[in-house]
């Protein structure tokens, strides 16, 4: 039974086990390696992608569930990275190993949807969900006022 | 600061020979020329061997020709310049901070150099990324590197011309005349270059002309990490490639009893069922089922379906037990390894005794990450891909294990999504050789889940240390002894040894720096039936844990202010001779007290008006040539639980070759800190550990995140470590500043035990 979705805006059709996590489908099927897996029960976030334009954890998602919805990836965010969380991300200088980043990412930009100026108590409620390790933290909350900011059209282009 | 462009990239399918250089970052604008098209220099040095200089080469092929090549950082040719970056990316900059120091004496353009990764080879000398020494190891020769090559340019630009080669200059990758107005780019130069005579001793740049070393700079895989590019071992794809995931049995020298395979052979998509025999020391492997499939979710999928008897063995490790057996062994008498005037008399003559033990559990590293190895055999080797910190000792392993020669072993190194130790050790690497000789031809990806990375680590050790101090009657300080008591790291590489090294007692305790009439410092080994490795800071995390928070203690007795103590105890600077790995240092105990002194003054120590409920604690620390000093902000909340507010560090690294990365480094090392102190605990119940994924082993999140601030020293010493001298301090300052809190000391960690986290 194939199942159908829209990923990164290209129609797609997955003829595997429709128990199969949406993350193993987009990793190992599609080859978008760029959702990283890091616990597999919704407990680290960094498989973190957008269904239908929200924040959801992919490593708990089967794909039988999500016949024609709407995926969009770490790779599908920005034609060219230029998504004003990636340009923020890369102007603070977020990233350590980088791992868990695609999801941080993809978390704050749906944060941002929702809410375009957050405090820095709602980045943490929206982003409490992604780990970490190397402790990134600071700057991801910079980061995400730097893309707000950017968003809201008022950047001074010194946000460090 | 703009990053230069150095993909490591992942092109599954465009490489039809199986062989290629799938992990040799490139420019898509500007493709490395391929062996032999194009005359070139390649450069580089073992570790101060400027004599084994290779002077000519065109490529990697032409290298392998040459009996003499050596280590090559450097290959410049007709398409320009590129820097070979021989140790591993786990985040801490290693990538950025080596291509800094080539491209500052090379001079060549930031924003344009390009970057391949080494592959595992002893021609780039020690690969392996750990203990904080990258910087530390590779700021004389890297740089002697590119100024060698400078100058070659320089000579053969001049000689092209006729001018003297004092009239030209390299600038921005070309040579430039500047009395006729004449320039040329290196790739230009490089053919001639090659043939010239390496300088002996290449003069190096004045401190005040670097345009690059001393700048902060973006790492440079940041571009690709955000739009999901950065292929980390877990990303590797290989032409044909089958997907692995092993069950492994709960205890290190556990067996298999039984084994049906047929339900897991019954899953769609599962191809093969394979046992793994566990190996003993240096191997150091569980034994395992090793389950091949199409895909990760169905190798997942046939190992949930295995049907697996263990024979676990009995009367293992628990811990409960073990913290007994280690509070036994420190209220007894250890094997001396420091011992200055006489304790015994001290505290004959004491007017007031201090006493505490400590215990901490044994900890894994969680890189986000997980293990994850790719692996080809085929009648001519093994060729892997692999996120590790020393790729040299994954091929020397893999080639024992596989019975092959070195040569027939390649091991390309790929990003680290975080390592802190884990990924120095070879066992997930010589699990994917092992299934894939297994498969011929066909290459396989063990992918490890977070379980087994929690269940299968090489734990830092659980430890016990009993601390006595003397005091006069005027409260002054006379007599210091510490017993440390943990399973040595030793265990995993030599079955049956059991004693602390040297170089672990080295971290933080050997090199006790406070001027104290009588030290008596002793240790005690036990045996462990889980495997102890090197995690982020290693020995130094609970060693300075302990010194701190009884200096504290001491200090409270003595009625001075803890700050004030360490100062007076360190007293006028003094050169203090310790070694480590066998190579002396000194700990300079003037730059100690200069980040003690620095960081009470950026926090306004004693000064500042903290907020209602805050109280601040206080703690240094030097570990891996680096001098720390951190106060800590915290409160309780209404259910008593730990809320951190704030970090001050002040960091003397000696020379800083990138200072964004020495931020970034103590910003991350408050977070790892504080996910042990606050959560980090690994149980054992006989011999298998108890805790799986982040639900029972927890981290650190953002909305626990307090605000760091870090100031770094101006020195011009050599560079020391970044990556873990931020760790020690952090724990013992929180523990420092509980202790105002609430009036009472913690000795154990972590704090999920009293209830305060």
């Amino acid at each position: 039974m194939a199942i159908r979705m829209k990923v990164n805006g290209e129609e797609r059709v997955f003829d595997i086990d429709p128990d199969t996590p949406l993350l193993w489908a987009l990793r190992d099927t599609l080859g978008l390696t760029g959702t990283k897996y890091g616990c597999g029960m919704n407990r680290c976030g960094a498989c973190t992608v957008h269904v239908d334009g929200r924040a959801r954890r992919s490593c708990i998602l089967p794909i039988s569930r999500l016949e024609g919805r709407e995926i969009v990836t770490i790779e599908g965010l920005s034609p060219d990275g230029g998504h004003p969380v990636q340009k923020a991300w890369e102007k603070i200088n977020v990233p350590q190993c980088g791992y868990c980043q695609p999801g941080q990412i993809m978390s704050a930009s749906a944060l941002l949807a929702e809410t375009p100026q957050p405090s820095d108590e709602q980045i943490d409620g929206a982003l409490q969900v992604n780990i970490c390790r190397c402790g990134t933290y600071q700057r991801i909350r910079l980061a995400v006022h730097e893309a707000a900011a950017e968003l809201a059209g008022e950047t001074d282009g010194e946000a460090r | 600061m703009s990053a230069a462009r150095t993909p490591i990239r992942n092109p599954a399918g465009e490489d039809a020979t199986g062989k290629g250089r799938v992990f040799k970052a490139e420019l898509d604008r500007r493709r490395f020329v391929q062996a032999g098209a194009a005359a070139g220099l390649t450069l580089g040095f073992t570790p101060h061997v400027l004599a084994r200089l290779n002077t000519a080469g065109t490529s990697s092929a032409a290298d392998a020709a040459k009996s003499f090549a050596p280590a090559a950082y450097i290959r410049i040719d007709a398409s320009g310049t590129t820097l070979i970056v021989h140790r591993s990316e786990m985040g801490q900059g290693a990538r950025t901070s080596c291509a800094m120091l080539l491209a500052e004496e090379l001079e060549l353009p930031w924003e344009e150099i390009r970057i391949e990764q080494a592959d595992g080879d002893p021609k780039y000398g020690n690969q392996n990324t750990d203990g904080s020494t990258t910087v530390r190891l590779n700021w004389q020769p890297l740089r002697e590197a590119g100024a060698a090559a400078r100058t070659m340019l320089v000579a053969a630009a001049a000689q092209g011309w006729d001018v003297a080669a004092g009239e030209c200059r390299a600038e921005a990758g070309r040579v430039l005349h500047a009395g006729s107005g004449r320039s040329a780019t290196y790739g230009e130069l490089a053919a001639v270059a090659a043939t010239l005579d390496v300088p002996e001793k290449p003069m190096l740049k004045d401190k005040k002309d670097h345009k690059i070393l001393g700048t902060p700079r973006a790492l440079v895989d940041v571009p690709d990490i955000v739009r999901g590019q950065a292929v980390y071992g877990i990303d590797v794809v290989r032409p044909g490639m089958l997907y692995a995931s092993i069950e492994r049995c709960p205890t290190i020298k556990g067996t298999l009893g039984s084994l049906d395979p047929e339900a897991a052979l019954a899953v769609p998509g599962v191809k093969k069922v394979l046992p793994l025999e566990g190996a003993a020391q240096p191997f150091n492997l569980n034994a395992g089922v090793a389950v091949v499939a199409e895909n990760t979710f169905a190798a997942l999928k046939g190992r949930k379906a295995l049907q697996i008897e263990w024979k676990t063995g009995e009367g293992l490790e628990s811990s409960g037990a073990f913290r007994d057996k280690l509070q036994q062994l420190v209220d007894g008498d250890g094997k001396p390894f420091r011992s200055e005037g006489d304790f015994a008399a001290a505290k004959a003559a004491a007017a007031r005794t201090l006493s505490a033990s400590f215990h901490g559990p044994h900890l894994v590293h969680a890189p986000m990450e997980p293990l994850a190895a790719t692996a080809v055999v085929t009648d001519e080797g093994c060729e892997i891909w692999a996120p590790c910190q020393d790729p040299m000792t994954a091929r020397q392993r893999v080639a024992a294990a596989l019975e092959l020669d070195l040569a027939q072993v390649t091991v390309h190194v790929t990003l680290l999504g975080g390592g802190f130790g884990r990924k120095s050790k070879p066992d997930f690497i010589l699990e994917a050789a092992k299934i894939a000789q297994q498969m011929k031809g066909t290459p396989i990806k063990l992918t490890w889940t977070r379980e087994d990375e929690v269940r299968h680590g090489f734990y830092r050790a659980q430890n016990a240390q009993k601390l006595e101090a003397t005091l006069d009657e005027s409260g002054r300080l006379t007599g210091w002894r510490q017993h440390t008591a943990f399973p040595t790291i030793l265990s995993t590489f030599m079955p049956g040894a059991t004693d602390p090294s040297g170089f672990e007692l080295g971290m933080g305790l050997t090199n006790l720096p406070y001027r104290i009439p009588s030290i008596q410092l002793e240790s005690s080994g036990i045996a462990s039936d889980v495997r102890i490795g090197w995690l982020r800071s290693v020995c130094n995390t609970f060693h300075a844990h302990a010194v701190n928070c009884f200096v504290d203690e001491i200090a409270e007795a003595a009625g001075k202010d803890p700050v004030q103590w360490r100062l007076e105890m360190l007293g006028e600077p003094r050169k203090l001779e310790f070694s480590d790995r066998d190579k002396p240092y000194g700990l300079d105990t003037g730059r100690l007290s200069a980040v003690i002194r620095r960081c009470a003054e950026v926090s306004r120590w004693g000064e500042k008006t903290l907020a209602e409920g805050v109280q601040r604690g206080f703690a240094s620390h030097f570990s891996f040539l680096t001098y720390v000093a951190a106060t800590l902000d915290a409160s309780l909340d209404e259910e008593g639980k730990v809320k951190v507010h704030e970090v001050d560090l002040v960091v003397d690294c000696g020379t800083v070759v990138n200072p964004d990365t020495v931020r970034a480094q103590m910003e991350g090392a408050v977070v790892f800190a504080l996910s042990m102190a606050f959560f980090g605990e690994i149980t054992v119940e006989n011999g298998a550990v108890q805790q799986s994924n982040f639900h029972d082993y927890p981290m650190l999140r953002i909305d626990q995140m307090p605000r760091v601030n870090v100031e770094i020293l101006d020195s011009d010493a050599p560079p020391s470590g970044v990556g873990e001298p931020g760790v020690p301090p952090i724990a013992p300052a929180l523990v420092n500043a509980i202790a105002k809190l609430t009036g009472k000391r913690v000795y154990d960690l972590p704090l999920t035990r009293a209830g305060l986290a």
